[in-house]
């Protein structure tokens, strides 16, 4: 096990560049996972600590070591692949042991180890079958055993759920979580699914375009996100944003004022961002007017779409709210959880 | 455990060293195609150099002399008669075989394409030509084609009196394409059955729901989402015609005459019958020419026809 | 063009297909009778479907007139090497256009092709003087090198390539993080991997060697050296007519064993040949 250092590490293609110098520290049995949309980087990161891709600047260390350019072979790290990369001409315990093979390890030990992960995985009863006899979860589960069997210094999983369905996703992401609490072995974990990252991080990297947003833990990104690209794209559903200026009375945004959460905040007049997420809205007779533009009862909470001035904007309300669209509600934005942020770069400001 | 091999590089510090991951993978590259590379160089570039240098000689085998002469060999191509008659039988000989090939393949791959019982019988018997020794298949046509042969026989018991096939000069140009037909078509009827499978069942059931008779949906439908097909194996059984060797030695010797006599056979002829190595060079050079034209031609074509490409 | 066919069609096109299949079937056919007809009944007429007479010297005249044994060895064993060495060049050589990334591998592509477009009857002129000059005339190694490593086997790395074009790319990568380099990426994934391909290449390779017929006769001149193709046609009388009963015989010899083959193995054949990448 190992700690994963990277410091000012950059890719370009040509005059292109993908990665502008990432910085991040990995501590020794972390979870940490890189969550972005499509086309942010996480993956090409993923794959330069992985050795898949070289690496234009800057350096990477495992356990201390300068891997930059190592095989990754040599680097002691395991990956599971987006679509598991089974090799299709092998059984699963082949598959499995595959690697041990090219490390000079002796067969007896191979199929000890082997044994040792299929047991945890509960794979044993699947050992002589071929990838093809297997359903998709099996795959998956098989993916991690040839990871775990070698006992590396990290693992690198690249967005290894997106090929499952909803409801085996949920499973195997528990399975994951598991998984490392059971070995405490360091890893990095890809993913755009916002919710596994919130899930199974012990820490969040936010990359947006190359670069990173924001690194903290879970709640923390969840509570006070550093600028308004990571507060858009942590929870679910995501934050609402009026745009307006902040004034004495409070937040004018088109069509309504909102309170501010506290009357010192920045310069006056200056133009701004107001996010609230839509958990943190509170039903109030002295609250603010909001037109309904649709409900969607979902049992345990409410989901409501409103008119917010001039703005749409959702809330999610434990109560049941039995009104029809176009009827008209009052709502308090809960004081304490509001974001605001700078109208240009979007940076926060409270 | 595994333990993580020792490497030699120093800690903690980012310069590269000589052999870094994408120059072990260049060097990889090239060993892994070296061979072939080292191969081509020395049996097809090195030797295409040499052609054109000996074309632009005269080269007297027997005297063994190899003088320059520059555009000799090249006016005596123009000046050649025999050559004239030489190219058009090339010409007739490609554009029919061409034409009897592919419209013969369509024709059986539409065949096996149906749903009946048994087809993959007659896949393998049609196929099965492509397998058999050429010379072999070419000796027994030719003891078919002979006056007294087989097929006359056959003919005779119809009534029928038939030619001598490959001593009259439009029977034996048509002899030595069918010869050559027959032995290969089923490698393009493959080609052309797998293409046509290749066509999503939906496309003709919606053809089928707009309406479109049989025959429409095969012009409408299949012709156009099989033309890169088309133009594949057109290209191939155009080359590969004017490589047409063997059969023509076995049944016909060029003859009678010059009529069967492709540019091939005339080559051969010419550089190691009569042992002309500059004009046999000069003629290389054109077969070259035919072929490199044809090829670009064809693959122009290729915006034009081909309407569809996955 | 899939729907289901109605009686009348499908005797229609059975009938049809029954008479086509008469040219594809009836040589071989008439092939193996009339070689054990006796030499007065070949030109029989009316012609004899079935021989009515059996004359079997003709088998023993074909091993007498020439030595039969060893021109068979001869064409099997360099169609053996050529399709192996072929196999083996061009997958390496497939692999890397597909697969790895080296300086100028796209020029070089380009290049190798050219192969294609120069049939060896282009190059023969100056291949005989090489092999001349190097004393390989009549030997076998021009009907071995030239195959493996020159224009003919540009279509098989085509093909190869063609295929590992299509190998999905996280095999190999996983391979990579599992241990492999280069060489044993290739051996171990994508060459098992590529059986397909590899045995259309194998299939390709050993016709078009079993069937050379120009360069043996450009390059090989005494008997004992001589390949199949080129030996068929040396079964002739004083005055240079065929001797057609025994040249009938030698040429059964030489189509049945690889018509035997392709029936009990047609199925890789044919599926083989449909996936050489070639469909468009």
């Amino acid at each position: 096990m190992a700690e994963v250092t990277l410091s000012n590490v950059r890719k370009s293609y040509g005059a292109v560049d993908i990665i502008h110098g990432v910085d991040l520290e990995i501590r020794d049995g972390e979870f940490v996972v890189l969550v972005g949309p499509s086309g942010c980087g996480k993956s090409t990161l993923l794959r330069m600590v992985a050795g898949l891709e070289t690496i234009t600047g800057g350096d990477i260390k495992i356990g201390g070591r300068v891997v930059n350019d190592l095989d990754p072979k040599d680097r002691d790290i395991a990956m599971v692949f987006q679509n598991y990369a089974l090799y299709p001409h092998m059984t699963v315990a082949t598959n499995m042991g595959f690697s041990l093979e090219h490390r000079g390890t002796s067969k007896a030990e191979i199929t000890e180890r082997v044994k040792w992960a299929a047991d945890i995985l509960g794979l044993s009863h699947l050992l002589d079958r071929y990838p093809r006899q297997l359903s998709g979860g099996q795959r998956q589960r098989v993916a991690m055993g040839r990871a775990i069997v070698r006992d590396p210094q990290v693992f690198l999983f690249d967005e290894p759920l997106s090929n499952l369905d909803a409801k085996l996703r949920v499973v195997m992401r528990g399975e994951i979580k598991g998984l490392h609490q059971k070995l405490k072995t360091t890893t990095v974990y890809v993913t755009h699914d916002q919710v596994e990252a919130m899930t199974m991080a012990d820490k969040i990297v936010v990359l947006s375009g190359g670069k990173v947003e924001q690194i903290g833990a879970p709640l923390d990104l969840y509570d006070r996100p550093a600028n308004q690209f990571v507060a858009g794209f942590i929870g679910s559903p995501a934050m609402n944003f009026l745009s307006g200026t902040i004034t004495p009375q409070g937040f004018a945004a088109p069509g309504i004022v909102l309170p501010l959460p506290d009357a010192t905040l920045g310069s006056l007049q200056r133009k701004a961002i107001y996010g609230i997420r839509p958990e943190h809205f509170v039903l109030d007779d002295e609250g603010v007017p909001a037109e309904i533009v649709l409900v969607e009862p979902m049992g345990s909470e409410t989901q409501v779409t409103m008119k917010l001035g001039e703005t749409l904007v959702t809330g999610v309300f434990r109560e049941r709210v039995s009104l029809s669209p176009g009827a008209t509600i009052r709502v308090r934005p809960d004081l304490a959880s509001i974001h605001i942020f700078a109208a240009e770069g979007g940076q926060r400001l409270n | 455990m595994v333990v993580a091999q020792d490497h030699a590089v120093p800690e903690g510090r980012s310069s590269s060293p000589f052999w870094t991951i994408a120059r072990r993978d260049s060097l990889a590259g090239f060993l892994f195609i070296a061979p072939q590379l080292v191969g081509i160089s020395i049996f097809v570039l090195i030797p295409l150099g040499l052609v054109f240098w000996y074309s632009l000689h005269e080269w007297n085998v027997l005297a063994n002399t190899f003088t320059y002469t520059g555009a000799q060999n090249y006016r005596m191509l123009i000046e050649d008669t025999n050559l004239l008659e030489v190219l058009g039988a090339t010409a007739v000989f490609s554009s029919g075989l061409v034409i009897f090939n592919l419209s013969l393949a369509l024709l059986l791959a539409v065949l096996l394409n149906q749903k009946l019982a048994g087809i993959s019988i007659f896949r393998t018997l049609f196929f099965s030509p492509v397998v058999v020794s050429l010379v072999a298949w070419t000796i027994v046509w030719g003891f078919l084609l002979q006056k007294n042969g087989g097929i006359n026989g056959l003919l005779q018991v119809f009534g029928v009196e038939g030619p001598n096939w490959l001593r009259e000069e439009t029977t034996a140009m048509i002899s030595v394409i069918v010869v050559q037909v027959f032995k290969n078509v089923g490698l393009n009827m493959i080609l052309f059955l797998a293409a046509l499978q290749g066509v999503p069942n939906e496309l003709y059931e919606a053809a089928r729901i707009d309406g479109a008779p049989r025959f429409k949906q095969f012009r409408r439908i299949t012709l156009p989402l099989i033309s890169p097909t088309i133009l594949l194996t057109s290209i191939i059984t155009i080359v590969g015609s004017l490589q047409v060797f063997a059969q023509i030695a076995v049944l016909t010797q060029g003859g009678p005459g010059l009529s069967t006599t492709v540019l091939v056979y005339y080559l051969y002829q010419q550089a190691f019958q009569f042992h002309f190595f500059g004009y046999g060079s000069t003629l290389s050079i054109l077969l070259f020419v035919i072929v490199a034209v044809l090829t670009f031609a064809q693959w122009q074509m290729r915006k034009r026809i081909v309407f569809y490409e996955s | 063009m899939k729907a289901d066919l109605s009686p009348r069609m499908k005797t229609c096109l059975y009938g049809l297909m029954c008479v086509l299949l008469v040219p594809f079937v009836f040589p071989t056919w008439w092939m193996v009778t009339s070689s054990v007809k006796p030499i007065s009944d070949i030109f029989a007429f009316p012609p004899q479907l079935v021989p009515q007479n059996y004359d079997w010297t003709t088998y023993t005249k074909v091993f007498e007139l020439q030595p039969f044994v060893q021109q068979y060895w001869n064409s099997a064993y360099i169609a053996a090497v050529v399709t192996i060495g072929t196999m083996i060049v061009s997958s390496m050589a497939g692999y890397a256009f597909a697969r790895i990334r080296f300086p100028f591998a796209n020029t070089i592509f380009m290049i190798v092709l050219l192969g294609l477009l120069i049939p060896s009857e282009v190059t023969i002129v100056p291949l005989f003087q090489m092999f001349l000059q190097a004393g390989m005339v009549n030997t076998h190694w021009p009907l071995i090198l030239v195959p493996i490593f020159g224009a003919p086997s540009v279509f098989s790395t085509f093909v190869m390539r063609q295929f590992f074009v299509t190998l999905p790319t996280e095999l190999e990568e996983a391979a990579r993080v599992d241990g492999l380099g280069r060489f044993k990426i290739f051996r171990k994934i994508a060459l098992p991997l590529a059986k397909p391909a590899l045995a259309s290449v194998a299939i390709f390779t050993f016709l078009h060697s079993w069937n050379l017929f120009l360069e043996p006769i450009v390059f090989l001149s005494s008997a004992e050296k001589f390949t199949l193709p080129q030996a068929l046609t040396q079964y002739t009388d004083a005055y240079g007519g065929p001797m057609w009963n025994i040249q009938l015989a030698a040429a059964t010899l030489t189509a049945l064993p690889v018509l035997i083959v392709f029936i009990i193995a047609q199925k890789q054949f044919v599926e083989g040949l449909a996936h050489t990448g070639l469909k468009g």
